[in-house]
Parts: structure tokens; sequence; C-alpha cells
């Protein structure tokens, strides 16, 4: 579903991105792991329009997305989480909803939002309060839900579990979990915390000083120790 | 040249300021009534435009309100002259006009160091817009609206007699205003550019690019700013007392905010924090109207309306210059001696 | 008695004025982060295209929506062309870039308008009505202000909360780049902040004009008002900037009538130092810190 082709970026000097290529296949949770600095969130910015790749392409659902805006992406499919989650806590819960429905092209009926209510019912008792007051977990599914209300093909998630407690950390991975399963979507997962995501992941792509040394499925990379050990530090 | 950029710069300044006194005579003493006008106008406007480069160059500082600290130096002069039987010498005259706007300015830049960019230039620019109505209001001692008038004392008869043995010609008033203009441009230029270079301008410097580096060394960066403010409230002052003179007049029309504006584009204009900038600025205010009147006149405008030629070609430069080169056009001249230097 | 109802009457009137520049102010500081200095000779300008028409014979009315709309495409131009290139850069040139063009536009308009002081009409006109055997200084044109600013205000609300638009426009306003990652054209909305700005700019343009003199010169004083205004609201805060605008006008109106017309920017000086030194952040502020 999301391809990208010998893609590289760089902040000025600084190559930041070398010669990635990868695949992740619809109805899959594909994880993107590496060390701090090893070029992930990079990676998640490139595809989406934020940097400007100095080389390669990134295709949606067979469609070259070389030369489009930040801006365009969204209504072609691609919702992106970003680093930090992006609540954009000066405008309420709803508000935050509405303005990712309206990313996708439509205005949220209210059919699409009372589906998200029912997946996060703490959104639901908070939907007309400033997301300023939601907790760190309650943001991450304000900004998932936030993403689905797009109806995206395909879905970039960094770093979802930073900064949440772990009980909280398992309970949104098994609600990815879940979406994925249900609604066949593409999942990008970016994740320090290697080991919850490739328990969740069908694949893993394993990148260092912004270039893939492993791809493999999910359960041999979680297997294989040396590479545990060299590069997702369990 | 390379030993001239090599010497030590006080001696390098000291030098360049002889070597500017020697071309002010050979100017002033070649050129006409009108233009030595102009070039008492252009001293008293690079006097101006130096201590404001400097404030907003080195320290960073956005000051919309030099134009009402000239004001304060013009009408100070305008008061202290008033007494026709006061035998106070001119330069006198000058310094306590300074130093009235340096506690001034003292008092407004102890308000204005906490402040930065956009907060600086509207209280600055709310100071521009309320000092002229001070002499509006307490119109019996300042005029009010028709202004002061500035009595010009009568050159000291040993001057007019060491003039004329030197240049085998008279002083008369205009050309006395032109070269104690120039005077003050050198004295008070190398008093910048030594400030500048010394440990008062780096510790300027260091404030404006990163203050909480800055604090972490130890600058107090209250008493820098204020410093920073209160010496170019100085130069303010002077320009003031300067331009009081050659104009004859302090008015509250004559120190709108177009003024402060218009240093502050020959500021810009000439590249923050250089004071050959500043001399380039101010030849521009001063040079500019006429040559551009006189073309306006040619294209069929009236008088009133081709003066405005030169400010609009001044906002367009400041305009251009923010969008294509920040450094200001001496900025980008620096810019290209460094690089051949260092080749 | 009599004066202090005057007195507060004009004020109020004023202070409207003063409230719909101040909301023009704080609208581009919150889409952009840029006190537009410019705005004060923007309106000018438009001022004088209603003057043009005016004169022309044409009704006031047609020359009152010819500014506003020249307004609309003026604050547009200006942030596509001339502030896009500085928006998210040093704060200082963004300062020195409308300060430009404050001369550039005060020169044009000496240029192409000249500079001598014309009157300029005022709708509903300018007595105070009659109540018993004494005139209040509330005139037509008074109560007119305080309604089309109030309109006006009330349209933005509307526009912000209640439509899609406004969100969008708010969005960008709070987080750029998020905002773009939610597919909202976040360079489009800056235009528009910037030329709906200018609209609410030239409203105050056309109601500072009402009744008075206009010359190349007499909004400089409104955009210091207006900005006292601002930094009395809290820079980011629409309903602050009205609020602050009314306070403003009344303690303007009473310096004025008390004290003396010549030293009411003087007070405006006073009472900005006063607020940026002791509450930063505005009257309303929570936060008793702000970097100004």
């Amino acid at each position: 579903m999301l391809t990208v082709d010998h893609l590289s970026a760089a902040y000025g000097a600084v190559r930041a991105l070398d010669d990635v290529s990868l695949t992740a296949p619809e109805g899959e949770i594909t994880a993107v792991l590496g060390a701090n600095g090893a070029g992930k969130t990079t990676l998640l910015r490139t595809i989406s329009g934020l940097v400007k790749p100095t080389g390669g392409t990134v295709t949606l659902a067979g469609r070259d997305l070389s030369g489009l805006s930040t801006e365009d992406l969204p209504r072609l499919g691609l919702a992106h989480v970003p680093e930090g989650r992006g609540v954009l806590t000066e405008l309420t819960v709803e508000e935050n909803l509405r303005l990712g429905a309206l990313g996708g092209g439509r205005r949220a009926g209210s059919a699409d939002l009372a589906r998200v209510y029912e997946l996060f019912p703490a959104l639901a008792e908070r939907r007309s309060r400033l997301a300023h007051v939601l907790s760190g977990g309650e943001r991450q599914m304000l900004v998932i839900g936030r993403a689905l209300l797009s109806r995206p093909k395909v879905l970039l998630l960094d770093e979802p579990s930073l900064g949440l407690a772990p009980r909280i950390v398992v309970q949104i991975f098994e609600l990815l979990r879940g979406l994925v399963r249900d609604e066949g979507l593409t999942v990008l997962l970016v994740e320090q915390n290697a080991r919850s995501a490739l328990s969740i992941a069908d694949r893993g792509v394993v990148l260092n000083l912004g270039a893939v040394v492993v791809r493999d499925a999910a359960t041999t990379l979680a297997e294989d120790d040396t590479l545990r050990h060299a590069y997702l530090g369990f | 040249m390379s030993r001239f950029l090599a010497m030590p710069t006080t001696r390098r300044h000291l030098l360049l300021a002889l070597g500017a006194l020697v071309v002010v005579v050979l100017v002033l003493e070649n050129t006409s009534q009108f233009r030595n006008a102009q070039f008492a106008a252009m001293a008293y406007y690079a006097i101006a435009a130096g201590g404001l480069t400097i404030l907003t160059g080195l320290n960073g500082q956005l000051s919309l309100g030099h134009g009402a600290l000239m004001a304060v130096g013009a009408y100070t002069t305008a008061l202290l002259l008033q007494e026709p039987d006061s035998a106070l010498p001119l330069v006198l005259v000058l310094v306590l006009a300074t130093v009235v706007t340096l506690v001034v300015g003292a008092l407004v830049g102890v308000a204005a160091a906490r402040l930065h960019g956009p907060y600086l230039a509207g209280a600055t620019l709310a100071l521009a817009v309320a000092i002229p109505g001070i002499p509006l209001y307490f119109s019996e001692t300042l005029g009010g609206d028709q202004g002061l008038r500035v009595r010009m004392p009568d050159i000291p008869v040993w001057l007019d007699d060491a003039v004329y043995f030197v240049t085998g010609q008279g002083l008369t008033p205009t050309r006395f205003l032109a070269y104690l203009g120039w005077l003050g441009v050198i004295v008070v230029f190398v008093l910048l550019a030594n400030l500048a270079r010394s440990r008062v301008g780096r510790t300027w410097q260091a404030v404006r690019d990163d203050e909480v580096a800055a604090e972490l060394a130890g600058i107090d960066l209250g008493r820098a700013r204020v410093l920073a403010f209160v010496v170019s409230s100085g130069c303010a002052g002077l320009a003031g007392g300067l331009l009081a003179l050659s104009t004859r007049l302090a008015a509250p029309s004559g120190f709108a905010l177009t003024l402060s504006l218009l240093l502050l584009s020959a500021v810009v204009l000439g590249g923050l924090g250089s004071l050959t900038g500043a001399l380039v600025g101010a030849a521009l205010l001063a040079f500019l109207p006429q040559v551009v009147t006189g073309f306006g006149a040619d294209l069929g405008l009236t008088d009133v309306q081709a003066a405005e030629i030169a400010p609009l070609i001044y906002g367009l430069v400041t305009v251009l210059v923010v969008l294509l080169a920040p450094a200001g056009l001496a900025g980008g001249l620096r810019k290209l001696i460094h690089w051949r230097r260092g080749t | 008695m009599q004066q202090l109802l005057t007195t507060v009457l004009t004020g109020l009137t004023l202070g409207m004025v003063y409230a719909a520049f101040a909301l023009a102010l704080v609208l581009i500081w919150r889409a952009t982060r840029i006190v537009n200095f410019a705005q004060a000779p923007m309106a000018m300008l438009t001022t004088y295209v209603a003057l043009v028409l005016i004169d022309a014979g044409y009704s006031y009315w047609l020359g009152f929506a010819v500014a506003l709309l020249s307004g609309l495409v003026l604050g547009a131009l200006v942030e596509r062309f001339v502030v896009r290139p500085v928006e998210g850069k040093s704060e200082i040139n963004a300062v020195i870039l409308t300060l430009g063009l404050f001369i550039v536009f005060h020169a044009l308009a000496a240029l192409v308008f000249g500079s001598r002081f014309r009157s300029f009409p005022a709708p509903f006109g300018l007595r105070g009505f009659q109540v018993g055997d004494t005139t209040i200084a509330l005139t037509g044109f008074g109560v007119f202000t305080i309604l089309a600013v109030a309109a006006v205000m009330v349209g933005l609300v509307l526009l912000f909360r209640g439509t899609d638009l406004g969100l969008r426009m708010r969005a960008s306003a709070f987080n750029q780049e998020v905002s773009r990652l939610l597919g909202v054209k976040v360079g489009r909305m800056l235009t528009l902040g910037w030329a709906l700005a200018a609209l609410v700019g030239s409203l105050s343009g056309l109601l500072i004009a009402g009744g008075g003199l206009v010359h190349p010169s007499y909004m400089d004083g409104v955009v210091v008002y207006g900005f006292v205004a601002a930094v009395l609201g809290g820079l980011d805060s629409p309903v602050g900037a009205v609020i602050g605008g009314v306070l403003l006008g009344l303690s303007l109106s009473i310096v004025s009538g008390y004290v003396g017309s010549e030293l009411v920017p003087l007070a405006a000086l006073v009472i900005l130092m006063a607020v940026l030194l002791l509450r930063p952040g505005g009257l309303f502020a929570s936060v008793r810190e702000r970097r100004v």
C-alpha cells in the first residue's frame, strides 16, 4: 500500500535518510525501529512532505507522492500522527476531531463522531472541553481518533507510546491491533519502545544512521538476540 | 591596505578621523552655501543614525522613538539659547542638550530594557507620538504649535579669524554649523567605533544574540541595554540640537512620527550596526529629497507631492532590503571584504 | 455630571473604534505572530478610496463598501507577497518590514491623494440626541459606530467558532505544522486572516474619519491606541482587545476632558508602560509571566 523507494533526505550537510526502501503492506502493521537519531521521525516527515527528499520516491496505493504538498495528502488517504501527538490544545476535543474529518475532505457527521466516541469513551466525556485538559493517554486516543476520521488508507504513527504509562501503552496498542484487523488499515509505526511495537507488528524495519539495516517479520526480529541488543536496546 | 587594517583599533580610528577632518574642510570650503546647509543636515542625521544603528544593530533594540529624543535635544537647545544676554558658548549648549537627552534616554531605557521585538517597537512608537504633544500642552514655555525660535549665537571672532587665516574665506553661520556638525560626527563616530570594538560593544552583541547565555556569563542584561539606549539617546540629543540650530526652530511638526521612521529606514538601508552605513543613510536623508523633487517636478507633480517621492523610495528600499538582503547594503559590502581577506 | 456623561459617552464610542483596530492587530498577531504597524496607513488608504468615490458624487454607503472591500484585497496582497517571506523568521525583520510599509503607504497617500486636510462625511448625523431639554453626547453617528463594530465582532465570532473555515483558520494560527498534516491549506488561511484583519482596520479608519478630517497622518495615533488596547487585553485575545479598547477609550476620554487633549498620547504611553511592566500578559491574563 505504501512504498518507499530509495528515499534520501538531509538537514543541511547532515544525511538524515540514506537510500531507504521499504514497503508497508495493506492491512498490516509495519514497525520502524532504531535508536534515537536513527532517522525514524525523519522518515515519516519525509513521507508526509514536511521534509523535502533529496532523492527517491514515495508511492501511496500506486500513486507517486512526489511534488505534492503536505496539506494534499490527507485527502489522498495518508494520515500522519506526528511526534508529540500534535494535539491542538486551544481547540476542544470535538473541534480536533472535526478537523480530522475536514482533512479527509468531508464534514464529520454525527455517526462518524459517535463511532470515535464509542471507541474512546474518555473523549466522549470531554468532548466540549479544551483538548488541553486531556491526559497523555487521552491525547493519544484523540489524535488517533482524529486521524481515523479522515478515513485514511495509511496511518503514520510517530512514537505513540512516548510518555505514557505502560498500562496505557498496552491499551493503545491493543486498540491499534484491533483497528487494523477491523478496518484493514495500513500502519507504519515508529517506536523507540521496540518490544511493545514488535508485539503487535507484522513486520519490522530497523534503521541506523538513516539507513535500513534489517527488515524481517516481527516475530523473527523479536527473537534475534544479537539484533535486539545491538539496535533495539533489549 | 592590509597594514592599515592590522593597526590597533584606536589608532586606526584616529587616523580615519584625521583624514575625515581634512576631507570635511576641503568639501565645505569648496561648495556653495546651499550645499553647506545640506552637509550640515547630513551631519546631524549621521549622528542620530550612528547612535541608532549601534542600538539596533549591536544591541538588538528597535527604537521608533529616536525622533522624539531628537526633539528633547532640540527643545533644550532652544530653551538654553532663549536669553540673548546669556553668553553660554554654543558647544556648552550642545553638550547640555546631549546630557539632558541622556537623562531622558536613561529613563526611557530603563523602561524599555525589559521589552523585546514588537513590544519595544510599539512602546517607542507610543513615545514618538506622545512627545510632540508635550510642547503643545505647555504652550507658554514651549512655544505650542508654532514652536520656539532658536537664536543662533554669533560666531566667535577668534574662530572667524582663524578660519580666514587657513582658508582665505570668512565663516558664515551656515558653514559654521556644518563644521560644528561634522566635528560632532567625527567625535561621535570615533567614540561609537571604539565602544563597538570594546568589551562594552561585545557585551551588547552578546545580549542581542542570546540573552540566556549572556546572563549565564554574568552579564547584567538590564544595565547593558540601558547603557546602549543612553548612548544612542545622547547621539539623538546632540543631533536634535544641531537640527534646531540649522532650522532655527524647535516645533512639534518637525518631530512627527515620520522622523523616527525615516531614521530607522536610513539605518536599515545602510546596514544595522554599521557606522559607514549610517553615513550612507544620512546622505540619503540629506540629499535625496532635493534630487527627487526636481525629478518629480519634471513629471508634473506639485512641490508638495514631489516631496513625498523621497520617503516613498526610503520605504520601498527598506521593504526590499528586508526581503532581499537582510544585512543591508553595508553589511553586504563587509561580507565581501571579509571574504577577500580570507582568501 | 453633564461633563462626566459626555466624557463617558465619547470614550465609549471612541473606545469601540480602538477596539476594532486592536482586533485587527490581534487577528494578525495570532495568525502570524507579527504586529502589523502598517495597518494604520492601510486603513487610511482605504478611507481615501472611499473619499474619492464620495467626492465624485457616489453615495456614502458605496464608498463605505468599496473601502471595506479594498481593505480585504489590500490585506491579502500584503500578506501573500510582502509579508509571507518573513513569517516565522526573525522578529526584528518583520517589524522593520511593517514599518517600511508604513512609510510607503504614507508617501503613496500623500502622492496620490494629496496632503491637505479633507472632511469626511458621517452618516446618521453628528448632533447629540435630545433628552428632555439637554443634549447628551451621543450622536447618531456614535450609535452607528458602536453598532457597526459590534456587528463585525459578532460576525467574526460566528465565523471563527461556527464555521469549518473559521476552525481551519484558528488551527493554522495555533500550530501550522499540525494543521498542514490535517489537510489545512495554511498559507491560504493566513492570507485570509490578514484580509479580514485589514477589513476590520478599514472599518475603524472609516469610523474615525467620520465627521472629522482626513489626511495621511490621521490614523497614526490610532495605531498606538490600538496597540495599547490590544496589549491591555493580552495580545492573543480578541475579547481582550475589545475590552481593552473600550477601557482605553474611556481612560483617554477622561484625560482629554479633564487634563488636555494634547496629553492623550502621553497618557496612552503611560498606560502601555504600566501594563507591560506590571501585567505583561494583559489585564485578564491568568499567567503572570509573558515574554514581552
